[in-house]
C-alpha cells in the first residue's frame, strides 16, 4: 500500500514536471499540444473514494495552472474529468468486482476496454480546456481541430508512457 | 438534524464537487491580471526556481541567433551615435556663444532594468512571461518591458525574486502605437491566432499605408517611452466601421525566442498618474 502510494507521489512529480517544462512548450502547427499530466488521474485506483479523487485531479490541475499561468482553466476541467471517471469506466467495464488489480490498466481490464477508456477520458479533457479556453477568443472550428489534435497527440504519448509504467512495475514484481 | 446529517454525508461528493468548480470558475473570471495572488502565478517562489533552474540550461541554444541580432543592433546604435555626433558639432558650430542643454526632468525621465526570461508562451489563447527579476532588483508593477527586436509587454505580477509579465501576445493587452515619421496613431492587439503578427486598429481611413511601414509606440501611456519599435506593416483589413481601418502588423520581437529583455522604469508614470488622477 505504502509503496502505491509512493509510486503515485513520483508518478505526479515526474508529470507535471514534464508537463510544465516540455510539453506546455510543444505547440505544433499551433494546434497540437500534449496534455500528459492527466494520465495521473486516469491511473488512481478505481476503489478510491470519490471526494479523494476529486480533490486530487483538483490539486493537480491547479498545480499545472499555477506553473502555467492558466488561472482556473485546468483546475476546472481536472475537476470534471476527475468527476466523470467512474462513469466513463462503467461504460467499458461491466463488473468491477471480478477485476484483479484496482488500477486501470491493459493488464487489469483488457487491452480493448483499456483503450477505449484512455481515448475518451482524453477526448473529455482537451474537449473541457479547449473549449474553455475558446471562451476568452478563438473561433468554434479552430477549437474543435484543436479538441482532436490535442486528444490524439496526447492520446500516442500516454499510450508510450503506458508501456513505459507498467514493464517497470512487472520488473518489481 | 440526525437526517439532515446523513443527508450531507450521502451526497457529500456532490458538495465536494461543487465547492471545486466554484473554486475553479472563480480563479478564471478574476480577469484582472494586476490583481492576483502572486502564490497562484508562476511568479511565486517554487515555480520561478524550478524555470530558472532549466532556463540555466536551455538558454544556451538560443546563444547564436542572439548574438547576431544584438550585432545588427550594435551596429545601428553605432551609426545612430556617428550621426548624432555629427550633428551634435554642428549644433555646437552654430551655437557655439550660446549653452545647449536639455532640461533634466525629460533627459532622465526613464531607467533600465535587465532580466531574463525563464518561462514563455506563445500558443495559448493569453500569452504570460516570467522573468528572473523581482522586486528586490527594482521591478514593479506596470512597468514596460521590451528586447533588442521591439516592445514585449507589461509587468503584471511581482514577487521577491521574479516577476510575471503580461506578453504582448495576450488580449487583455492594448498598446498605443502610431505610423512612424506621422502622428496618426491607433490602438495595437493581438487576435489570437499566430504569434507573428498583431492587429492595429482604429486608424483614420484617409492616410494611405504603405507595406514595410515601421509602426512604434506613441508614448502617450507613459508605459513605453515614443519611438520603439513595434513591428511593420504586413497588410490592409476589412473592418466593421467605416471611419476607421486596421493594418496587420509583423511583430518585430520573435516573441518564440525571447532571452534577455530590459524592463523600463518612467520617472514620470507616477506624476503622471497623480494629474490624471486630479482631471
Amino acid at each position: 500500500m505504502a509503496r502505491q502510494v509512493l509510486q503515485f507521489i513520483v508518478l505526479f512529480a515526474v508529470l507535471i514536471l514534464v508537463q510544465v517544462l516540455v510539453c506546455n512548450n510543444i505547440s505544433i502547427f499551433n494546434v497540437a499540444t500534449p496534455f500528459i499530466f492527466i494520465y495521473f488521474i486516469i491511473r488512481l485506483p478505481i476503489d478510491m473514494r470519490i471526494n479523494w479523487v476529486l480533490t486530487l485531479s483538483f490539486l493537480t490541475g491547479l498545480v499545472v495552472d499555477i506553473f502555467s499561468d492558466t488561472q482556473g482553466m485546468n483546475s476546472l476541467a481536472c475537476t470534471l474529468l476527475g468527476a466523470s471517471r467512474n462513469t466513463v469506466f462503467g461504460l467499458y467495464v461491466g463488473r468491477r468486482d471480478e477485476l484483479v488489480d484496482m488500477v486501470p490498466s491493459v493488464r487489469s481490464i483488457g487491452i480493448a476496454a483499456y483503450m477505449k477508456y484512455l481515448l475518451t477520458m482524453t477526448l473529455l479533457y482537451c474537449a473541457v480546456i479547449t473549449f474553455v479556453e475558446a471562451f476568452t477568443l478563438r473561433d468554434a472550428l479552430l477549437s474543435l481541430l484543436r479538441v482532436v489534435c490535442c486528444t490524439v497527440l496526447s492520446f500516442v504519448i500516454m499510450l508510450g508512457i503506458d508501456s513505459f509504467v507498467n514493464t517497470k512495475n512487472e520488473k518489481g514484481l | 438534524m440526525r437526517n439532515l446529517i446523513s443527508f450531507l454525508i450521502r451526497h457529500s461528493s456532490w458538495f465536494v464537487f461543487l465547492f471545486y468548480v466554484a473554486v475553479s470558475l472563480l480563479l478564471l473570471f478574476r480577469n484582472n491580471p494586476y490583481q492576483q495572488y502572486v502564490y497562484l502565478t508562476s511568479a511565486n517562489a517554487v515555480s520561478a526556481s524550478v524555470y530558472k533552474g532549466v532556463s540555466s540550461v536551455t538558454s544556451y541554444f538560443n546563444l547564436h541567433s542572439i548574438n547576431r541580432d544584438l550585432q545588427e543592433r550594435n551596429a545601428l546604435l553605432e551609426m545612430e551615435v556617428i550621426d548624432l555626433r555629427h550633428r551634435l558639432d554642428e549644433c555646437r558650430i552654430l551655437l557655439s556663444a550660446d549653452s545647449l542643454s536639455l532640461p533634466d526632468s525629460v533627459a532622465r525621465s526613464y531607467e533600465y532594468h535587465f532580466a531574463s526570461v525563464i518561462n514563455n508562451s506563445v500558443s495559448k489563447p493569453m500569452n504570460y512571461i516570467t522573468i528572473d527579476k523581482g522586486s528586490s532588483d527594482g521591478i514593479e508593477p506596470e512597468m514596460g518591458v521590451v528586447d533588442q527586436n521591439g516592445v514585449v509587454g507589461i509587468v503584471s505580477v511581482v514577487s521577491e525574486h521574479a516577476a510575471r509579465v503580461i506578453s504582448l501576445l495576450n488580449p487583455n493587452m492594448r498598446l498605443s502605437c502610431k505610423v512612424k515619421n506621422s502622428d496618426y496613431f491607433g490602438s495595437l492587439y493581438w487576435d489570437g491566432s499566430s504569434p507573428y503578427y498583431a492587429i492595429l486598429e482604429e486608424m483614420p481611413r484617409h492616410i494611405t499605408y504603405h507595406k514595410g511601414d515601421t509602426i512604434i509606440t506613441s508614448g502617450y501611456s507613459a508605459v513605453f517611452p515614443e519611438g520603439l519599435i513595434v513591428g511593420t506593416i504586413e497588410s490592409g483589413m476589412r473592418t466593421k466601421d467605416d471611419n476607421f481601418i486596421a493594418l496587420k502588423v509583423k511583430l518585430s520581437t520573435d516573441f518564440t525566442r525571447l532571452s534577455t529583455v530590459r524592463a523600463i522604469k518612467s520617472k514620470l508614470t507616477d506624476e503622471l498618474k497623480e494629474i490624471e488622477k486630479e482631471g
